[in-house]
C-alpha cells in the first residue's frame, strides 16, 4: 500500500483488499513477520495471530485511510464473540467497501 | 493511537465521544484487567455505545500492557492508581468522572475513588472487589499457581489451555507469561498496600457492581452490601468471569442505566 495513494472515487474489493493488506503488513512487521499469505478467507485470529489489541490499532489505520466512515469499533461491537474469533480479511473488505458505498449515496 | 506520558510511564489511550459532534454530557473511564487484558475489552464491546449515548469515553492500556510501556518493575495496585490518576491531570479532566473496572481494574478504580471521592461521580466494579487482606491473599494464590506452572514447564501448559480452552486462550496465555517473565508484577501485586474496612466505607458515590452468576465472586456481593452506602448489584446468570466480553450489550446498559441515575451534567467533561 502506498499511504499517499488517495482513496479512489469507486473503492472496490480489490482496492480495499490490497489497502488492508498492506496495514497488516505494517501490522505484522512489528512481530518480525513479513511473508504471509494474506488473502480474503484469512482470518485475523488463527492465521494471523493477531490479538485484539492490534485490531485497535488497525481501527485507527482504517479511520486514517477512510475517515469516520470505517468505524471498526462499531463493526466489531454488533458481532458475537465467536464471530470476531472467525473474521475472516474477506468479511472486514466487504464491510468497508458497503461501508464507503453507503456514506457516498447518503 | 496516542501515547501519553503519565508521570514518567507512556500510557496507550483511546478517547472517544459522540459521532456527531455533540457536546458530551460525562466522562467514562474505562479501566481493563490482568495479565491478558488490555483497553480492547472495551474498544470494541461497550465503547461505541457509551459514545453514541452522549459520553466522553476514555480507554487506555494499563502500565506492562496492551501498547503501553512495560517497565521492569513497579506493579503494585498503587502504582496503578498514581498512573490512573496522573493520566487524568495529564488529559485535563479534573471533575468528577465515571470509573468503570473490569477485574484487576474494578480495583484499580476503587483505589482511585478511595482516594479521590470528589473526582468520582459513579463507581463500576465488574467481576470485582476493593483491595483487601483476603483480595491479596486470593490474587496472590492465583498468581503464584498459573506463574509456577508457566515457569515450570511453559510448553506443556499451553499445550494443555490449547487443547482445554481453545486455541485464543492459550495465545493470551502466552501474552500473559512473556508478561509475567519480563516484569516483578507476579511479586508486587499480592505485595500492594491494601485499603482499611474505614476506607472502603468511605466510597460513598453509587457502586454498581456486575457478577456472572457461575462466578466465585458472586459471594461477595453481601459483604459489599454490608459496607458500601449505595452498593447496587446486578448478577448475569449463565456467565462467569468474563462477563464483560460475553454479555457486553447487558453490562453496557446496566452501567448507562447508572451513569443516567446519577445525572451526568455534574460530571466533568473536557
Amino acid at each position: 500500500m502506498n499511504p499517499t495513494q488517495p482513496v479512489p472515487a469507486q473503492p472496490t474489493t480489490d482496492t480495499v483488499l490490497a489497502d488492508i493488506t498492506g496495514m497488516l503488513r505494517t501490522l505484522l512487521a512489528e512481530y518480525g513477520e513479513d511473508d504471509v499469505v494474506i488473502g480474503m478467507s484469512t482470518t485475523f485470529n488463527r492465521d494471523l495471530e493477531l490479538e485484539s489489541i492490534d485490531l485497535v490499532t488497525l481501527a485507527g489505520l482504517l479511520e486514517e485511510r477512510y475517515g469516520r466512515r470505517v468505524n471498526l469499533a462499531e463493526f466489531l461491537a454488533g458481532m458475537e464473540f465467536d464471530e470476531i474469533i472467525e473474521l475472516t480479511v474477506g468479511r472486514l473488505v466487504e464491510y468497508v467497501v458497503w461501508s464507503l458505498k453507503t456514506t457516498e449515496a447518503g | 493511537m496516542a501515547m501519553i506520558d503519565a508521570g514518567g510511564i507512556r500510557l496507550h489511550v483511546q478517547r472517544t465521544g459522540p459521532a456527531d459532534g455533540r457536546t458530551p454530557h460525562a466522562t467514562v473511564v474505562l479501566v481493563h484487567g490482568l495479565l491478558t487484558d488490555s483497553l480492547a475489552s472495551y474498544y470494541f464491546t461497550v465503547a461505541p455505545a457509551f459514545a453514541a449515548a452522549g459520553l466522553d469515553v476514555v480507554m487506555y492500556d494499563l502500565r506492562g500492557h496492551g501498547r503501553s510501556e512495560r517497565p521492569p518493575d513497579g506493579y503494585t495496585l498503587d502504582h496503578n492508581i498514581d498512573d490512573l490518576e496522573a493520566l487524568l491531570d495529564r488529559l485535563g479532566i479534573t471533575g468528577p468522572v465515571h470509573l468503570v473496572g473490569n477485574s484487576y481494574g474494578g480495583t484499580i478504580a476503587f483505589g482511585h475513588a478511595a482516594r479521590h471521592p470528589d473526582r468520582t461521580a459513579s463507581l463500576t466494579l465488574i467481576e470485582s472487589e476493593p483491595a483487601t487482606t483476603a483480595w491479596a491473599e486470593k490474587l496472590g494464590g492465583i498468581l503464584r499457581r498459573v506463574l509456577t506452572e508457566l515457569a515450570h514447564n511453559e510448553p506443556d501448559a499451553l499445550a494443555w489451555i490449547a487443547a482445554n480452552r481453545g486455541h485464543n486462550t492459550a495465545r493470551l496465555a502466552k501474552g500473559a507469561a512473556r508478561l509475567a517473565r519480563e516484569t516483578t508484577l507476579g511479586r508486587d501485586i499480592p505485595a500492594s498496600r491494601v485499603l482499611t474496612e474505614e476506607q472502603i466505607r468511605a466510597v460513598r458515590c453509587p457502586v454498581l457492581g456486575v457478577y456472572g452468576g457461575d462466578s466465585d465472586l458472586v459471594d461477595l456481593v453481601p459483604l459489599q452490601e454490608e459496607l458500601l452506602t449505595d452498593f447496587r448489584p446486578v448478577v448475569l446468570p449463565g456467565h462467569e468471569h468474563s462477563v464483560l466480553v460475553e454479555a457486553a450489550p447487558a453490562v453496557g446498559g446496566h452501567i448507562l442505566d447508572l451513569i443516567h441515575s446519577v445525572g451526568g451534567v455534574r460530571a466533568g467533561v473536557r
